[in-house]
């Protein structure tokens, strides 16, 4: 493509480097600003002799090797067993209605900030939660609820629990994404059909057929969660144990604790953090390995089934109880919402009341609106860098390189609590005072990946040819990504901005951090209400964090439908 | 009009400058006092204050936007009311700006604080000094007379935080379960022991959770011996450590098995107790805002058969401030804003049960009759702290004791599964 050289064609050339610059630069400043203080160098304390007294203090730690552990298992296990379900689902709904039906309805958990979905999670599981009282009295005879220690097992179950739901609607839409893209749906329906014409069940065709050439389009993304998930804050903080924590919880704790000297302690443990970050990823490769050397052989060992019936029995079974939980759990945050007293072990409240959303929505409009202002301006920014990058990938006619790719990566593989403290020191020391685009800046590192992710499968897609038609007859390139490229792309676009809103919306670190406590969004007055003692007004709080990112989809749905006529 | 209004203008002029003829006679103090307080009210004018303060309870956060409706009515001020899940977040915030070198334009202008977190602000020199005395409404609170206007949990606060409100430890239980509160704290260990997993306290460093165990402290210790005791109320030392605490770790050791979940899982948040109240896990709770109790019942988060008391042994007391951190960047509106938060329309305000319930830290005695009776409340509810309930108050520990029994309690407890 002969490219001229416009003010389009200017910028489109520079945004590659402006997208990587504003995720690379802000990540490596605050590593820089956790990795001083971590041995020992804060001069707001008077500490400036370097030393190892931060990681002396961080082993000392009352129960050290046990939060360790606790998030090393709670992370690796919650990832494998969303991975796991993810292939039963998949291979046993594969080309099936089922599996849209079930994205459909697993879909809206994706947005569901992780807060939310750990309070809704909370109130189900309780001793005195959703589950209990439906069975209680008739059938357990407790009339005060047990005293057992759920949520907030010694073990992390319960965290297990919450992150499994939150990662699988996850894993389940990228694999699905791959698997909609055509030369890999050609290649796996092929295979696919031909395993079944050779006499293969369905659930071990899929399984030898398909997953080998699935799996490599949805490794990234795991990775990503199992990075995340190692360093999650609100779900293990909401349903994990605190004696000890997951070490997350702990350093968050220690970063906010009055003491300020254990703030080196905190940096140091945001680095202790990393490396666990990293053995965690490190010990998934090695089950990859030892997946791919033992099962290697029983690919082309002829077999043709492996208790299918079985498998499929339990996908029915375990796909029933995921659905059944995320039913309830819904319906529980609606009954809160509105319940007057509502004693235990009732299974209904004694009257339904408007009070609680009467006093939640006279406090909201204002948070409500910043956090639509700050997530509109992170996804527009968002969505204009990755637009021109993808254009300019097309221009130069290759693609990004993996390092770059990766690079996008990089704010969801680094642990954010490793980064997010440093950016708020550098922030002070370079003296940035304008609250509202530091935010800004903070969802960006967030919602870019994603944004980007999600619109390069349609991008690179596209289908040159019309392009290609409208500048021989002489358009501007500006003229072709505007006129012919940007109307072919408006579901993807209308789906990544939806992506990017529902991300900023979740937001809680960031917010809070960058923004100081001058932005609230609904986030960060959610978990602050968590904080507080009404889990009345907690579940109104949620139901709205459930909405506003439901809408955003519903708008990217029903767009298109509207306003873009079908042209075929 | 013009004719009246005239007239004191000049006699106020004439006043003037007599005055500052006589300047060099006369205790020239009570003047430039108040010309220095009529500068601070114009540099406030259209000062956006920025006061950082818990936002956990409606109620508080209801009361400060009728606060930020006054302020702004009556100085021309724009308070924005920064809601913090934890107070040491803005200690942080504070502390990093200084660190980088911030010097005069903070973003934290006004912050709701008390006990270890102005211990931590006051000892690192975060704080401005010596403003409060020059708040016209600070007299009404007697500070001569009071000296816990002047001390934060043992420490003088040299002008750095103006008083805002009083606490006292209050419990509270479901009528409906038990009929006979335990009263004090060794009854309160029998009635664990007979009722097991229906009381907890939330886990050091939470606030509530450490009120607790200074609360057990001071009672498990008044048999000692006077100069031990008073130990208590100075920084501990390693002497002071073993002396004082053993016997709470032996309490606690008893106490801990008879606990919700076994004493194998404390709440993160004091305030999580009221919802596990709500919820009938437990049947006994406690709180530092006796008002919270009734405003709970009332938007149904506790049943109506709540009932609050204090215990007959003594009742941990502190005051909570308002201070300025020394590189704010609007002092002069925070300075109003704060003399605004002790005047007697917002102190009888915030003491009405139905607004806040929070207790006033003006000296009702200095008042009229008229204005005392702006304080009582017009009818007392079902569940809040009978008026005459009152106990023996007991003074806040120095506040190195609770980083002491935090770590302690950590090394403990912390990794006991």
């Amino acid at each position: 493509m002969i490219v001229d050289t416009s003010l389009f064609t200017r910028w489109v050339k520079f945004s590659p480097s402006i997208l990587i610059t504003l995720l690379i630069v802000p990540v490596v400043a605050g590593l820089l600003g956790v990795i001083l203080p971590a041995f020992g160098w804060l001069p707001a304390l008077g500490e400036e002799t370097v030393g190892l007294r931060g990681f002396e203090a961080l082993f000392a730690t009352p129960g050290f090797v046990k939060m360790l552990a606790l998030s090393f298992s709670t992370s690796f296990v919650s990832t494998f067993f969303a991975v796991l379900l993810s292939i039963l689902i998949l291979g046993n709904y594969f080309n099936s209605k089922l599996l849209g039906h079930i994205q459909r309805l697993l879909g809206p958990i994706l947005v569901i900030p992780h807060a939310a979905a750990a309070i809704a999670i909370g109130f189900l599981i309780a001793p005195s939660g959703l589950i209990m009282r439906l069975f209680s009295p008739w059938l357990s005879g407790a009339e005060l609820p047990p005293d057992i220690l759920l949520p907030n097992d010694p073990c992390g179950f319960s965290i297990i629990l919450g992150l499994t739901l939150k990662e699988l609607p996850f894993i389940l839409l990228i694999a699905m994404a791959a698997m909609q893209q055509k030369e890999i749906k050609q290649a796996i329906e092929g295979q696919y059909k031909v395993a079944l014409s050779l006499g293969y069940y369905p659930f071990t065709s899929f399984c030898k057929a398909v997953l080998p050439i699935l799996y490599p389009f949805i490794r990234l993304p795991i990775y990503a969660i199992l990075a995340y998930s190692s360093a999650s804050i609100e779900i293990p903080l909401i349903l994990g144990p605190n004696t000890p924590p997951t070490l997350a919880v702990a350093i968050m704790q220690w970063f906010n604790d009055v003491d300020l000297h254990l703030r080196i302690q905190a940096s140091a443990g945001a680095l202790v953090q990393i490396m666990l970050t990293l053995c965690v990823l490190f010990t998934w490769w090695l089950l990859e390995q030892c997946v791919k050397r033992f099962c290697l052989s029983s690919l082309i060992n002829g077999r043709r089934t492996y208790a299918d019936i079985t498998w499929k029995f339990l996908t029915h079974c375990i796909t029933l109880l995921v659905l059944f939980a995320i039913v309830l759990a819904l319906i529980g945050l609606v009954i809160w919402s509105f319940a007057g007293y509502w004693s235990f072990p009732k299974a209904y409240p004694d009257q339904l009341v408007t009070l609680h959303w009467q006093s939640a929505l006279q406090q909201l409009p204002e948070t409500i609106g910043d956090t639509i202002l700050v997530a509109l301006a992170a996804t527009g920014i968002a969505l204009f860098l990755a637009l021109f990058t993808l254009e300019a990938e097309q221009q130069r006619r290759t693609q990004l390189s993996s390092v770059a790719s990766l690079m996008i990566y990089l704010p969801l593989l680094v642990p954010s609590i490793a980064f997010l403290f440093g950016i708020v020191w550098v922030k002070e020391i370079i003296g940035v005072n304008a609250v509202f685009s530091m935010v800004v800046l903070g969802h960006l590192l967030f919602v870019m990946p994603y944004v980007f992710l999600s619109l390069a499968t349609s991008y690179r897609k596209l289908d040159l040819r019309y392009a290609n038609v409208a500048a021989s007859l002489g358009r501007s390139p500006w003229s072709v990504f505007y006129s012919v490229k940007l109307p072919q792309l408006m579901p993807p676009i209308l789906f990544s901005s939806a992506l990017g809103l529902a991300i900023s919306f979740s937001q809680y670190l960031p917010t809070l951090l960058l923004g100081g406590g001058r932005i609230n969004t609904l986030t960060t007055e959610a978990v602050a209400i968590a904080s507080g003692a009404s889990r009345r007004i907690s579940a109104v709080y949620v139901i709205i964090q459930l909405l506003l990112p439901a809408f955003g989809f519903i708008l990217a749905w029903l767009i298109p439908k509207l306003f873009f006529r079908p042209r075929y | 009009m013009p004719i009246i209004k005239n007239k004191p203008f000049r006699l106020r002029r004439w006043l003037i400058w007599t005055l500052l003829l006589l300047c060099p006679f006369i205790n020239a103090q009570t003047l430039s006092e108040k010309t220095a307080w009529q500068q601070t009210l114009q540099d406030a004018r259209d000062n956006s204050v920025y006061f950082y303060a818990w936002g956990g309870d409606p109620q508080v956060n209801r009361y400060l936007q009728w606060v930020t409706k006054r302020v702004d009515n009556k100085y021309g001020i724009n308070l924005e009311h920064v809601k913090l899940a934890q107070t040491s977040d803005a200690v942080s915030r504070v502390l990093a700006e200084r660190s980088a070198g911030n010097t005069s334009a903070g973003q934290v202008d006004l912050l709701w604080i008390n006990g270890l977190n102005f211990a931590t602000m006051a000892t690192n020199k975060l704080l401005e000094a010596n403003w409060v005395s020059n708040l016209p409404n600070f007299a009404l609170t007697n500070p001569d007379q009071n000296p816990a206007m002047t001390m934060d949990f043992g420490m003088p606060t040299n002008g750095m935080e103006a008083p805002w409100g009083r606490a006292a430890l209050t419990f509270y239980y479901n009528s409906a379960s038990i009929s006979t509160p335990p009263t004090t704290l060794q009854q309160l260990l029998t009635w664990s022991e007979l009722n097991p997993g229906r009381f907890t306290y939330a886990k050091p460093p939470d606030f509530l959770g450490l009120s607790f165990l200074k609360y057990a402290l001071i009672i498990l210790n008044q048999q000692q011996d006077v100069s031990i005791y008073e130990q208590l109320y100075i920084a501990p030392t390693a002497q002071s450590e073993r002396q004082l605490l053993s016997s709470l770790w032996t309490f606690l050791d008893k106490l801990h098995p008879h606990l919700w979940r076994q004493g194998r899982y404390f709440v993160n948040d004091g305030t999580s107790i009221r919802r596990l109240v709500g919820d009938s896990e437990l049947d006994l709770g406690f709180t530092f805002s006796a008002s919270d109790i009734p405003g709970a019942v009332d938007r149904f988060d506790l049943p109506l058969s709540i009932r609050s008391y204090a215990m007959k042994d003594g009742s941990l007391s502190n005051v909570h401030f308002v201070t300025i951190p020394v590189n704010a960047k609007h002092k002069a509106g925070a300075k109003v804003v704060a003399n605004f938060l002790m005047s007697i329309e917002a102190q009888a305000k915030k003491q009405q049960p139905s607004n806040w319930g929070d207790r006033t830290v003006v000296d009702l005695s200095l008042l009229a009759p008229d204005k005392q009776l702006m304080f009582s409340s017009l009818q007392q509810h079902p569940s809040a702290l009978p008026e005459l309930d009152t106990s023996p108050s007991l003074s806040e520990p120095h506040p190195q004791w609770s980083a002491v029994i935090s770590k302690e309690w950590e090394k403990r407890y912390g990794a006991k599964q």
